[in-house]
């Protein structure tokens, strides 16, 4: 029988001199258990941001640890291979990372579940094919949920996180797809690869492969489908649902293998993600399902709220009195959105913002919590610019300043400041907490082209008597605002 | 089409519905002007200056005779009885209060547009006379009253002493009464409002003012905007309120009006006795009888050593500015109508008809009440349609905890000893997940994610005990596994990296 407290797999198979290893059987458990504890300190780190980098650290100490560890431990051979991968993957991912531009962040965290999942399923055939030890009765049926698991939550991963990086890259169009019948399909998809789990299940030890590759097929095609059908604006919580079911793969492969430390770690990043989708959720005011599901503001809802929107005209506001306006005012407040993300306007922000400080006006920030694609996207951005994050502020903490603001500049962000989500029950967007730049002095909407924002819904703000509106990409505007402030300096 | 601008009957009036300014923009919209002799003259607005604009002077009968006759005040029967038969007049009206005047209207099959009765909207703004005017009377309030006031508005400290700013209290913060508490402020006074709605604080609170108002559950306020009567525990509760400021306050602004009625007393006789000696009261309702006990309408008086400013045009006293935007106003809806040549009484128009009291004869006031929702201001935006959180049901609570039992219950009946040790380390990690990211500041997601994803690449672990356990490094397993560590360590390194880019970022100022 298994060593009771070893949660590890040792096979009963090797031979005995290598069991007789040189380290003593339980130090391996015991990094796995300092390695865990240093992934908690990890991401207990980022509660603020000054201990965050060490967070970073601890989970790097956490993660060489673990990976070292394992190497030791007995049964661990064949180091050239692993080496071998290790450094290319290492190589790759220094690559990646080191060269990618902070407005392409969503996409590379997305590409990078995307391997988490693959892997995932990887190890689960490997495992299939060489499970270690002869299994029989209930533990065989166990580890066969278990590598069913691994490789289906570990197939969605893959495929749909590769359908979010390329609709985040723009590869793909960030509208919804909505197949007739998604969700009856979905459903079926679901009962497909329970259908396929019985003769998986039955089959004999290593003779199930074709059903196991046919469930890894069936996985795919619904994590495709179930990525293809969320609208862009939905991204942040995609990617986080991605994030959590990355979890949850290295958790079901911590079952499949009997290891702790995989179950622990997939766990945290499992609720991890989970709790961030929900934070952005209850952000939205929706329902996670209505997420998931929804196909959102592509239902027959929207057209008909369209039908009765407020209109109006719109008034813009030429340069000289922007800047006059600007230059009265003493407390002004900046609504980045994702048009400021598309626009790589942050650096000219990010002067601007000096430029007004040093004539002694206050600057601040005011972020909504799905302002961008990625939770904490716009936090990010304004942070590579060098804004300090001491000004920047969350929707909460700023709202009731908003009516003592004097210019509120919406930079790129549409549906985050819609009255509508307040005032109009139709809206798709009603209920949504968002800031409230009307109560303010003055608005100035920055907008690329005159269309509605992602959720599709026109915005009564764009028509308010004191909103004024400068139309012109992001970047362009401000480096033209900065320019004219120079002048006047 | 000829537009008459005879000089106001009323006496004491000085503005004029038309200026140089509104004479050039309705004669480029084909119209011809013909403006009574000193028809503006009290307002700075000389006859040789309309005639630089293109207007003709006529005698004040002639101008009566036009087509399209533009006044200030409602005019009299007798003013009426000199309009052409259908002709039009454009002028304040009060229909509600002066049945004769539309009779007369009527008796001449003339079309008469009511200024007053233009519906505040945001479209309808720009015609809006009642805000331009009130605008104008709350400014004027403030400069009678400190014309009637022995000291500074503004706190000084001199070497002949020092004198605490005036404390100005206004009671009713619509157009006039913040435009008096604008003004005020300005002078440097501390300023004080009160309003029986509570969406006011929020105005009066942006001009600089202090938001007065009564500790009572029930507001004024309902989702139409006021109340009609408020209980007596408010009143109450209000005039306490009154007294006990009255001792303190210097000057009291009152602009409580409710159209078509008289105007409520707010200001009693004992809140005049506790005021200081030589403090003023203006009163801009003194025409519909006064907020305040002993307001003279048209007159200053004193009662009690304080001044009261009854003063009933106040507007009027500022001639040149409020015939400009009483001319604009009027200019304004003209070139709503469609100007000369596209004249058109739309009754589609919710401000045309609106302010529509007679035409061609007929009657057309009061105009349809048009069905509206509240102006989003008006209630507290939380409140508005935030979906209640479903009460969850006992049933799916008790269906939820039952689920729960059998789960635990199945997997430790059935399940392998180990696998019960692993299932309660996962079920203690999701424990731990859950509680720490809810410490994660919100600036600090985009990074979580990615420190997140980076140790979900623990799943390279996964490889290394595959692809370590193989003899042969062409055995299919080890193959698989060599690819996992591949791209896991991808993973772990791209995603620690970026994380690490990404914290470096975050700076505080200074």
């Amino acid at each position: 029988m298994f060593p009771m407290t070893l949660p590890l797999v040792l096979p009963m198979t090797v031979a005995p001199d290598l069991v007789e290893s040189w380290l003593p059987e339980s130090l391996l458990p015991v990094a796995y258990l300092v390695a865990g504890i240093l992934f908690v300190l990890s991401i207990g780190g980022l509660s603020s941001q000054e201990s965050a980098t060490r967070g970073n650290y601890f989970g790097i100490a956490g993660m060489v640890l673990a990976v070292v560890a394992t190497m030791l431990a007995p049964e661990v051979a064949s180091y050239g291979v692993m080496a071998g991968a290790i450094g290319l993957g290492a190589v790759i991912g220094i690559a990646l990372a080191a060269r990618v531009a902070m407005t392409s962040m969503p996409q590379l965290v997305a590409a990078l579940h995307s391997f988490v999942g693959l892997a995932a399923v990887l190890v689960g055939l490997s495992t299939y094919l060489d499970p270690g030890h002869p299994l029989e009765g209930s533990e065989a049926i166990i580890h066969g949920v278990e590598i069913l698991l691994d490789v289906a939550i570990g197939a969605v991963t893959f495929t749909g996180s590769v359908v979010a990086w390329a609709k985040l890259d723009g590869r793909l169009s960030g509208k919804p797809l909505l197949l007739p019948g998604r969700h009856i399909l979905n459903l079926v998809l679901l009962a497909a690869i329970v259908g396929l789990a019985v003769p998986f299940l039955q089959a004999e030890s290593g003779e199930g492969g074709v059903w196991l590759l046919a469930i890894a097929g069936v996985a795919s095609i619904l994590g495709i489908h179930l990525v293809a059908s969320i609208g862009g604006a939905d991204m942040p919580v995609v990617v986080s649902l991605l994030n959590s079911y990355s979890g949850w793969t290295a958790a079901a492969a911590g079952f499949m293998l009997g290891n702790d430390l995989l179950i622990i770690t997939g766990a945290l990043v499992g609720s991890s993600g989970a709790i961030l989708s929900s934070i952005m959720c209850k952000a939205m005011n929706r329902s996670i399902w209505n997420v998931v599901f929804g196909g959102f503001g592509s239902d027959g809802s929207a057209p008909a709220a369209s039908a009765d929107q407020p209109q109006g005209e719109w008034t813009e506001i030429p340069l000289g009195d922007l800047i006059d306006r600007i230059l009265d005012a003493q407390e002004v407040v900046i609504v980045p959105g994702y048009g400021m993300a598309v626009g790589q306007a942050q650096r000219a922000v990010d002067s601007f913002t000096r430029d007004l400080q040093g004539r002694g006006i206050r600057v601040r920030f005011a972020i909504h919590p799905v302002a961008g694609r990625l939770p904490g996207h716009m936090n990010v951005l304004l942070a590579e610019a060098g804004v300090p994050y001491d000004i920047v502020m969350e929707m909460d903490e700023i709202n009731g300043d908003l009516p003592k603001t004097d210019v509120v500049l919406v930079i790129g962000a549409n549906d985050i400041v819609n009255p509508s989500a307040q005032t109009d029950p139709a809206s798709p967007i009603a209920g949504m907490p968002v800031l409230e730049v009307w109560k303010s002095e003055l608005t100035v909407v920055f907008k690329r082209g005159r269309g509605v924002g992602y959720a599709g819904v026109v915005n009564p703000l764009f028509f308010r008597e004191k909103t004024r509106m400068f139309f012109g990409d992001a970047r362009d505007s401000m480096e033209k605002i900065n320019a004219e402030l120079k002048n006047r300096s | 089409m000829k537009i008459g601008i005879p000089k106001e009957g009323r006496a004491g009036e000085r503005r004029v519905a038309a200026t140089p300014e509104s004479t050039k923009a309705l004669i480029e919209m084909g119209f011809e002007v013909c403006v009574a002799q000193n028809a503006g003259s009290l307002a700075s607005f000389p006859d040789a200056s309309f005639e630089a604009a293109g207007a003709q002077i006529v005698d004040q009968a002639q101008a009566w005779a036009c087509d399209l006759v533009l006044q200030v005040n409602p005019p009299s029967v007798a003013e009426i009885a000199q309009m052409r038969e259908g002709g039009s007049l454009i002028s304040l009206l009060r229909p509600a209060q002066n049945e004769a005047l539309l009779e007369a209207l009527m008796a001449k099959k003339a079309t008469a547009l009511a200024l007053d009765q233009i519906p505040r909207i945001t479209r309808a703004q720009k015609m809006d006379v009642l805000s331009s005017m009130g605008n104008i009377a709350g400014y004027r309030a403030v400069i009678e009253a400190s014309q009637h006031y022995g000291g500074f508005f503004g706190g000084q400290m001199t070497a002949a002493g020092k004198s605490a700013p005036a404390k100005v209290l206004v009671i009713g913060a619509g157009v006039a009464g913040l435009s008096a508490l604008g003004a005020a402020r300005g002078l440097g006074a501390t300023v004080y409002a009160f309003d029986v709605r509570a969406s006011a604080k929020e105005q009066v609170e942006s001009l600089g003012g202090r938001f007065l108002t009564v500790e009572i559950e029930e507001s004024g306020e309902t989702a139409g905007g006021y109340a009609k009567t408020m209980s007596k525990e408010f009143i109450d509760a209000e005039m306490a309120l009154f007294r006990e400021h009255a001792p303190t306050t210097d000057v009291v602004i009152t602009t409580a009006l409710i159209p078509g009625r008289a105007a409520p007393k707010l200001w009693l006789a004992d809140m005049l006795t506790l005021m200081k000696p030589g403090s003023v009261v203006v009163d801009l309702a003194a025409e519909q009888g006064g907020n305040c006990e002993g307001t003279v309408a048209g007159e200053v008086v004193q009662v009690d050593g304080v001044n009261i400013v009854g003063y009933t045009d106040l507007v009027s006293r500022l001639p040149t500015i409020a015939s400009r935007f009483f001319a604009k106003n009027v200019q304004n809806l003209i070139s709503e109508l469609g100007g000369a040549e596209g004249w058109h009484i739309d009754h589609e128009d919710e401000a045309v008809r609106g302010a529509l009291a007679v035409e061609a004869g007929e009657l057309r006031f009061p105009a349809p009440k048009i069905e509206r929702p509240p102006p989003p201001v008006v209630a507290p935006p939380a409140e508005v349609i935030a979906p209640e959180p479903k009460p969850e049901s006992g049933l799916g609570r008790w269906i939820g905890s039952a689920v729960f039992v059998s789960v635990f219950a199945a997997i430790g009946m059935l399940a392998p000893i180990e696998f019960v040790q692993h299932f309660s380390v996962f079920v203690l990690s999701c424990f731990v997940g859950w509680q720490l990211i809810w410490n994660v500041n919100h600036a600090l997601h985009t990074p979580l994610m990615a420190v997140t994803n980076a140790i979900s690449g623990i799943i390279l672990v996964g490889g290394i005990l595959q692809t370590g356990r193989g003899e042969s490094i062409t055995a299919m397993p080890v193959i698989l596994g060599a690819v996992a560590i591949l791209l896991a360590s991808i993973n772990v390194v791209g995603g620690f990296l970026v994380t690490h880019r990404m914290l470096a970022m975050f700076r505080r100022g200074n």
